[in-house]
């Protein structure tokens, strides 16, 4: 909801966000390295290469896996509303440093002069029909491509391109590419190591995305227990002041229902700008404003204040012993529908 | 998202997840049995 062009609208949490993220990064790196260096020191350099291979793969692995936390922890808790607000750097920055892997392991090949063993591994069609023994890198590669695409239409222009429908689908590609991931350490890094080691975080991580995914869908489920045809939100003051409490109807649509004073209003949980989540936001200044972009809606409508244009679609809300209860029939985008308690 | 989207990604998503699962855990029981004398660096295949 901009009236000029910015390339990137930077502010101070960005700002601080991303020089936590970097020193993030290099701190794992340095540790791990070091780390490294410690148990085996490196004798040659195809040695040193191996081992930024490794910190590098590592580091991105752990960061798509904290990626794809990031969502359902926000709505198992607003405690983690602020890992949520810049996460199209985070997913950049992970791109960056797989890509960094991947050139590490062109590296490795053209130090021990072996570069036509990668492109061999690559194109021996045969290996394609084997589980152990499949060319871990073609996962790998196929993997740093959708990170890539995700990477370069991070960016609003793609969002507005490509219109908020299909940017969105594609960028659900990025569970796709971790799966791809988790299948490249299988059957890559998982096969040497008989420590156990890798096989221990690779499934604990791949167990907690699955089990925090489930975790929030299951709350979602519970918080909208159905009353009638109406769905049962709770008493007044348990909706946070100037926040919301979002619930699911029984098809998954997700309604964020806010408190300002003693205003309350439901709304539908995507944003007209980019389908953001904006139950995760919070009202300021008397709108509603998503968490991704600030886009702001009045709570009364749902309609974006003049000049703009953008409307959401609004629900009806009773007051019924003492509870707020929502009909999940959306209204037309716009429909003033917010109620007043005493 | 639509109903119909919502509807699809029900099914799609825990279908991924039970492949990868399934994956790794057949990734897992296959591992051939390591060498004698096996050296500690990687292979080259797994670089």
């Amino acid at each position: 909801m901009s009236v000029s062009f910015r390339a990137v609208q930077w502010n101070r949490r960005k700002i601080v966000y991303d020089a936590i993220l970097l020193a993030g990064v290099a701190l794992f790196i340095a540790t791990y390295m070091t780390v490294g260096i410690l148990r085996h020191p490196p004798a040659d350099r195809p040695a040193w290469i191996d081992l930024r291979i490794n910190a590098l793969g590592s580091c991105a692995f752990v960061m798509l896996t904290i990626i794809l936390c990031i969502g359902p922890l926000t709505r198992l808790s607003p405690r983690f509303l602020p890992l949520l607000y810049n996460r199209r750097h985070f997913g950049v920055l992970t791109f960056l440093v797989a890509l960094a892997h991947a050139y590490s392991v062109v590296d490795w090949f053209a130090a021990v002069g072996a570069l036509g063993d990668l492109v061999t591994e690559l194109t021996n069609n045969a290996k394609y029909f084997q589980f152990i023994g499949f060319p871990m890198k073609a996962l790998g590669l196929f993997a740093l491509i959708v990170l890539f695409l995700l990477a370069a239409t991070s960016h609003d222009f793609w969002l507005v391109f490509l219109t908020p429908r299909i940017w969105k689908a594609l960028h659900m590609a990025l569970y796709v590419a971790y799966g791809v991931l988790v299948m490249h350490v299988a059957l890559g890094v998982m096969q040497d190591d008989r420590s156990g080691l890798t096989a221990t975080l690779l499934g604990g991580s791949f167990a907690l995305v699955t089990a925090l995914h489930l975790a929030a869908a299951w709350r979602e489920r519970e918080t909208a227990r159905q009353h009638g045809d109406w769905i049962t939100v709770g008493p007044p003051d348990e909706i946070p002041d100037q926040a919301a409490r979002i619930v699911a109807t029984a098809n998954g649509e997700r309604i964020a229902v806010f408190r300002d004073g003693n205003l309350i209003g439901a709304l539908t949980n995507l944003c007209a700008h980019q389908n953001g989540p904006l139950g995760e936001g919070r009202i300021i200044n008397g709108c509603v404003t998503c968490p991704w972009h600030g886009y702001e809606y009045r709570l009364e409508d749902g309609c974006a204040p003049p000049p703009f244009t953008e409307k959401l679609a609004t629900y009806r809300l009773r007051l019924r012993d003492g509870v707020i209860e929502v009909d999940p029939r959306a209204l037309p985008p716009g429909t003033p529908a917010a109620i007043r308690i005493a | 998202m639509t109903r119909r989207h919502r509807s699809f990604h029900r099914m799609l998503w825990p279908i991924l997840a039970v492949l990868v699962a399934l994956g790794f855990t057949m990734a897992l029981a296959l591992r051939p049995p390591p060498e004698q004398g096996d050296a500690p660096a990687q292979s080259e295949s797994t670089k």
